[in-house]
């Protein structure tokens, strides 16, 4: 897929998301969890590649999120998968804000 | 490979703490020779998928490796499969097997359990099914295919998970429980009752307060008498009623053994140079001041890679909060911290579709919790009851017991 399909698709606001927190963002079928941390916002996939599991209901701590049923990390910034029960990444978007806006990639 | 071998660091067991700590040793110290010895024909693997993903064949063995061939490669680790060690002299730091003697300067013992078994009257002991490694659960596999009626003994997590399975598989099941509640005295009534529901909507008889009063051999299997006054015809029979320590070759040796192996919070045992980990070891936490013997997944895990820094010499300190899942149907069920010495509990949530805590309370802390959700409904609030206990903070009835509030909060003040 090449970058000119690509679109910057609204999310939601700055406000809508505590610090160390994610909202659920659903956009054509697909699921994508948005995330705000210390560094800023960033956004991955919204479905645990270790069973469909939505990672909105995990935990954020510092620049990791937590699946909820077997507590798999994987990090925030680059979807990377840190250890067991999770082996495979999940897949992050571009952010951007503009004013209090936040728009995702994809 | 020869038959007498040297290593520095020996690993006994080849289970899930055996793979962490291997891979621990490693990160901190890349030039001492280590080695895995196990007695099964595979590497380490993950044991949840047996009772559920493997049975239900979504996925097959190499899928659920913690690590390939590579890895162990790549890091210089030797892994001695089909090495059962019958013989163990601690003076001589000496392991034996059937073919191959083995010595040491470091060890760690990573066991594991081993099933309790139970003898049936009138019952081939082949027609009866255990469930721990992938052996096991091929046979069950194998056996489901063929079967129709299922008799599964024991209401545990192990024995549901399964009649979970068999029951997806389509076959008739019946579960008996000589107490009066499913999975022992830990989880909830209410929340055991949910899940007995949920099994019994499924068409899964459950017997509670139940036992078998005789056993009778007919043409396709077995005809079952229960002390409910049922009879159940059976054509398989699967076993679950709990797990014991691996310690049968330590018993005539000096390493001080109490349901498992004693060791302090850093993975020592009685005997120097010698540590254990997981299952099999009765180990001292910190935080509740007093020895425990954990089988859990993630204790398996990590107690293997604080072993494994142990075992190295960066002395650290191992004082996780216990927690544990099981997952049944579309339920998953979790435990986090001491769900056995509370005063008081605080409940939260009214049912699986919303997600239900019970936060256990004592000295108006919370010491642990259990949960019940559609998928991945709890996780989080039990996460964060888990780091409460750790950090013993003061609760709120009111605050808790709300499910819009915001448990994250409490560990902010």
């Amino acid at each position: 897929m090449n970058s000119e399909n690509k679109q910057w698709i609204e999310v939601g606001t700055t406000d809508q998301i505590d610090m160390e927190d994610l909202i659920r963002f659903d956009h054509e079928g697909k699921t994508y969890a948005i995330y705000h941390i210390e560094d800023g916002f960033y956004a991955t996939d919204g479905i645990c590649t270790h069973e469909a599991v939505h990672l909105e209901e995990g935990i954020v701590m510092d620049d990791e999120i937590e699946c909820p049923m077997h507590q798999g990390i994987f990090n925030i910034k680059t979807g990377k998968a840190m250890g067991p029960p999770v082996c495979i990444d999940l897949k992050t978007y571009q952010v951007k804000v503009e004013e209090n806006k936040i728009f995702i990639e994809i | 490979m020869e038959n007498n071998i040297n290593y520095n660091i020996v690993i006994l067991g080849g289970g899930q703490t055996a793979a962490h700590a291997a891979t621990t040793i490693r990160q901190e110290d890349e030039s001492s020779s280590l080695a895995i010895i196990t007695n099964e024909n595979y590497l380490p693997y993950e044991r949840p998928p047996l009772s559920k993903s493997f049975l239900l064949n979504k996925v097959k063995e190499s899928d659920f490796l913690f690590y390939n061939e590579d890895h162990y490669k790549k890091l210089n680790i030797d892994i001695l499969k089909n090495e059962e060690v019958i013989n163990i002299d601690f003076e001589k730091k000496l392991l034996e097997s059937k073919n191959k003697k083995i010595t040491y300067t470091k060890l760690l013992i990573a066991t594991g359990c081993k099933n309790r078994t139970l003898d049936l009257e009138n019952v081939n002991s082949d027609d009866v099914y255990y469930l721990r490694d992938i052996n096991e659960s091929i046979q069950i596999k194998n056996k489901l295919d063929l079967a129709k009626n299922i008799l599964i003994i024991g209401g545990g997590f192990i024995g549901l998970e399964i009649a979970s399975s068999a029951n997806q598989l389509g076959k008739n099941v019946d579960v008996i429980e000589l107490a009066d509640s499913l999975m022992g005295r830990i989880v909830p009534k209410e929340i055991a009752t949910i899940v007995k529901n949920k099994h019994q909507k499924n068409g899964v008889n459950v017997h509670l307060n139940t036992k078998i009063i005789s056993t009778t051999k007919i043409d396709d299997g077995y005809e079952i008498n229960l002390s409910d006054n049922s009879l159940v015809k059976c054509d398989m029979i699967i076993v679950g009623i709990g797990a014991m320590p691996n310690i049968d070759i330590f018993k005539d040796s000096p390493l001080k053994i109490d349901n498992g192996i004693l060791t302090d919070q850093n993975n020592k045992t009685s005997i120097e140079n010698v540590f254990a980990a997981g299952d099999v070891a009765n180990f001292f936490h910190p935080i509740y001041e007093e020895n425990i013997r954990l089988e859990s997944w993630k204790h398996a895990q990590n107690h293997g890679v604080a072993a494994g820094k142990n075992i190295t010499g960066i002395k650290t300190e191992y004082r996780d909060i216990p927690w544990m899942w099981s997952d049944q149907y579309d339920l998953n069920l979790q435990l986090t911290g001491r769900c056995d010495q509370y005063d008081s509990f605080i409940k939260r949530g009214k049912d699986e579709n919303e997600g239900i805590i019970y936060f256990f309370i004592k000295n108006n802390k919370i010491v642990g919790a259990c949960g019940l959700g559609i998928g991945g409904k709890i996780g989080k609030d039990i996460r964060l009851a888990g780091m409460l206990s750790e950090k013993k903070v003061e609760i709120e009835e009111d605050f808790l017991s709300d499910p819009s509030s915001k448990l994250n909060k409490l560990l902010k003040k």
